[in-house]
């Protein structure tokens, strides 16, 4: 029997405290009725070597005692949907109040764009797996422990029923209109309005630097007797402007008349148009000494002029974030999708 | 194991996991200890291991289907389990789902 003790001391170590002498108990009863009938059966006693068999085609002790657990799982299947779409939820938030929230500090800190494309940036995304982290980790803690209450008090917890959020089959997208559908046919109508309108905002955009009022209507007289001019980075970044919307004009040109081209959206049309777009961004940014406005006549400092140029600036930034971000954000659910495409295939 | 012996034995567990409930109900409907129902059941084709069966009817009397008393017989002291009357309730429903279950599936067979 000396193996038999050991065996169940071993199981006992394992087992939820308050339960262990009754389980032991129920055990050592069990397995020697069945010791006892094995050694009816053959007539004599089991050798050491045979009850070390048998008892290790039972199990080992912590095998066995975890079948005694109450709770074998930190998030059980009926919990773990709402636990899952929460921890999306909470992840989602996270990362988009963080970045907000470091790119509005670096901007207030006065940082120039050299800080901000530098260094500054390299810390914030190397912090944002940590923020990931502790959040999914406090996530599943809450989830663990509500979890964990439910499985030990079942007649005092309400049965918490899946969350999900609230839907309506007629709220759903049609089918192939997804951000994701690229490959969705494009309609003739559609691709020759584009064309139009293109050709339409082009001429609008040559003949803007001179009759402003076609941007700003009357505003442009108002706007001419300020004492404020324009710095001269706005000229290079006018004719990117002109270029990019030039380059897109002439590609979507081309696949009108191409036959049958015009039904396919071009997903690299719009990426590279995307990407394009950061150039004149970051010719503002590169302004000399930040300052896109200027005073017409070499007056002495004007506070209220700087104070304009420093939020202009900061608008910049957030907007050459806000590019970058979605830039990145495009980027991450092609490959998804891709790769989707490539499994499923 | 291969892959395919793999999977065939996760889902001979999940078919069995079920089954094992419902013929440890049948035969708690008579009183009896840990070992001489895991003889019962092997007897009647329904082989269940001991550390599969000993902790299932704790469960089960966790969740009030079950009795169990301490009691003498044969100089050891043994824990008797049978069907509490929300046991009977249960099994007589799970009964019923397991009859509509077996006639669905020899319908398709």
């Amino acid at each position: 029997m000396e193996l038999l003790d050991r065996y169940l001391e071993a199981i006992k170590k394992h087992l939820p405290w308050k339960r262990q002498d009754d389980i032991v108990a129920e055990l050592r009863v069990n397995l020697e009725a069945q010791l006892d009938d094995k050694e009816t059966e053959l007539g004599r006693e089991l050798s050491d070597a045979e009850k070390e068999a048998w008892l290790k085609q039972i199990g080992s002790p912590i095998q066995v005692a975890a079948r005694y657990q109450p709770q074998q799982y930190l998030i059980g299947p009926l919990l773990f949907p709402t636990y899952s779409y929460i921890l999306r939820l909470v992840l989602s938030w996270v990362t988009v109040i963080y970045l907000i929230a470091s790119v509005a500090t670096i901007a207030a800190q006065g940082s120039g764009v050299e800080a901000f494309a530098g260094l500054s940036l390299v810390y914030v995304a190397l912090r944002l797996p940590w923020i990931w982290l502790i959040n999914a980790a406090i996530t599943t803690f809450i989830f663990a422990a509500v979890e964990r209450v439910g499985a030990r008090y079942p007649s005092k917890v309400y049965p918490l029923q899946p969350v999900t959020a609230p839907w309506s089959p007629l709220d759903l997208e049609p089918v192939g209109t997804g951000d994701g559908d690229w490959a969705k046919p494009w309609s003739f109508a559609k691709a020759l309005a584009e064309v139009i309108f293109g050709y339409v905002f082009f001429a609008w955009l040559l003949l803007v630097p001179h009759y402003p009022y076609l941007m700003f209507g009357p505003g442009a007289w108002y706007l001419a007797s300020l004492p404020y001019k324009l710095a001269q980075a706005w000229w290079p970044f006018y004719w990117w402007v002109v270029v990019v919307n030039g380059f897109e004009l002439a590609w979507k040109t081309v696949d009108f008349a191409r036959r049958g081209a015009w039904q396919k959206r071009k997903v690299w049309r719009t990426w590279a148009m995307h990407t394009l777009s950061l150039i004149p961004l970051g010719i503002l940014l590169a302004a000399p000494g930040q300052a896109l406005f200027l005073p017409k006549t070499a007056a002495a400092h004007d506070a209220a002029l700087a104070q304009a140029n420093k939020g202009l600036h900061t608008a910049l930034i957030i907007a050459l974030a806000v590019v970058v971000l979605q830039l990145l954000w495009n980027a991450g659910k092609m490959g998804v999708e891709a790769y989707r495409k490539r499994v499923a295939a | 194991m291969t892959l395919t012996e793999n999977l065939f034995e996760n889902l001979r567990m999940e078919l069995r996991r079920g089954c094992l409930t419902l013929a440890v109900l049948a035969q708690l409907k008579q009183e009896h200890y840990g070992y001489t129902l895991r003889k019962a059941l092997a007897g009647r084709g329904m082989e269940i291991d001991e550390s599969t069966l000993y902790p299932l009817l704790r469960r089960l009397e966790a969740q009030g289907l079950l009795t169990s008393e301490w009691r003498e017989e044969e100089k050891r002291n043994k824990r008797f389990y049978r069907l509490s009357s929300d046991g009977v309730e249960i099994f007589t429903r799970l009964l019923g789902e397991w009859n509509a279950i077996n006639t669905a599936i020899g319908n398709l067979l």
